[in-house]
């Protein structure tokens, strides 16, 4: 019976003693978060990011417009890297005319400064023409194609004509954006990224290892308290 | 036997109570009135050209101060013949904006309606018993003349109506 109890003691030790080692460092580390500033540093890796939950995220549409990216995530709508209104439906296409930017819904015309302020959004009730399907220049005069046909309209945007037109240099929206705005809009929905402490803390309480990870610390605890039963156990029968 | 009849009686009664409490919850969303059948009813099928209010310097600071925050805009468009004047503003309510259609005569509200509410509560807003209490309200030291009784778990959306209803009033004063 002592020598079972000594063999389990020494496995468990083997086993209990690597995880000791890191619950100790990581409680050490946790002890003096601010100290080392651990809440101020943050990790960026990708893998690691990925893994709580901060993914990189795909815009539904990207344009290039003078020299700024439109992109849309969800209802979001970002100018390079800021976001600058919401619409619910899909940008559909944009372009510059004056000194307006003009993005394209399937029912309204949102405006923008050349420095990619929102003006406003041109819709219901101001004789947009409906169902759009894309925008674009004759000219210099905006034009939609619509479901129902081609409009052309002037800079005030508030009065349009039905008519055919040929040569019209429609919007396209582009596959890819720069990196330069790609990396500004990760920066944006990852925020800086995970801090050291809750790295270590995630690592201290297995929460590292997601629903696992608990059920790990758990077994680990129970581990701690075999072991140490064991140890009294053989001390008590050594005592004797 | 009997046991298993009564948990199924039970199921379904709370499975119809789901249906029911989900079913207020959708409606809440929606449109509920476009722009242009709003100035239509409004102006008697003769709605005016639209006019622009740009937000710049001093104005700007006042809609500001109205609503906590600065315009999602830089211009706001509206609608104005001898009698009144009509608005159309976007205010969030909790997360979502929420677009109002505001009529204003003489210096006081006539109607404030809901026209397109995109949050998933709070909508109780747009019913007209709450939406009467705006009805002849003015604006005094920028504040209404008038106290509004709010709508339980609509907080928000009571506060983004009635700061819509102090702007209109506010760029009623401004723009007549």
């Amino acid at each position: 019976m002592n020598r079972r109890m000594r063999s389990l003691h020494r496995s468990m030790g083997a086993i209990v003693a690597i995880f000791v080692l890191i619950l100790a460092t990581t409680g050490i580390l946790l002890n003096h978060t601010s100290d080392f500033e651990l809440d101020k540093r943050y990790l960026t890796w990708d893998w690691l990011l990925n893994h709580y939950g901060m993914n990189d995220v795909q815009a539904d549409a990207v344009y290039l417009l003078d020299r700024h990216t439109i992109s849309q995530f969800g209802s979001q709508v970002f100018i390079d890297a800021n976001p600058v209104t919401q619409s619910h439906l899909p940008i559909l296409g944009g372009i510059i005319i004056d000194d307006l930017m003009v993005l394209a819904t399937e029912d309204a015309l949102l405006l923008f400064t050349p420095e990619g302020e929102f003006i406003e959004q041109m819709g219901d009730g101001l004789g947009i023409p409906e169902t759009i399907q894309n925008i674009g220049l004759f000219h210099g005069d905006p034009v939609v194609q619509t479901r129902h046909g081609m409009w052309r309209s002037d800079f005030m945007l508030d009065q349009w004509e039905q008519l055919s037109l040929e040569g019209v240099g429609w919007s396209e929206p582009k596959v890819v954006m720069p990196a330069s705005v790609q990396d500004a809009l990760s920066t944006y929905f990852r925020g800086k990224g995970v801090t050291v402490e809750r790295v270590i803390l995630d690592v201290h309480n297995g929460h590292i290892l997601g629903r696992f990870g608990i059920w790990f610390a758990d077994l680990l605890g129970g581990f701690l308290v075999l072991i140490s039963l064991t140890g009294l156990w053989l001390w008590a029968r050594r005592s004797l | 036997m009997k046991k298993v009849g009564s948990v199924k009686y039970t199921l379904g009664l709370l499975f119809f109570i789901s249906l029911i409490v989900n079913s207020f919850t959708v409606s809440a969303r929606g449109v509920y009135q476009t722009n242009q059948d709003f100035l239509t009813e409004t102006f008697n099928s003769v709605v005016p050209k639209s006019k622009v209010v740009w937000l710049k310097g001093e104005l700007a600071l006042t809609i500001t101060e109205i609503l906590g925050h600065k315009y999602a805009g830089l211009r706001i468009r509206y609608w104005r013949n001898d009698q009144r004047s009509v608005w159309i503003l976007e205010e969030i309510g909790k997360e979502q904006p929420i677009t109002f259609g505001v009529v204003v005569a003489e210096e006081k509200i006539e109607t404030i309606k809901v026209l397109a509410f995109r949050e998933s509560r709070g909508g109780e807003i747009r019913h007209p018993a709450f939406t009467q209490q705006f009805k002849q309200a003015r604006l005094d030291n920028m504040q209404l003349d008038r106290q509004i009784d709010g709508v339980s778990g609509a907080t928000l959306s009571v506060r983004a109506m009635t700061d819509v209803a102090k702007l209109a009033l506010y760029l009623d004063k401004f723009t007549g």
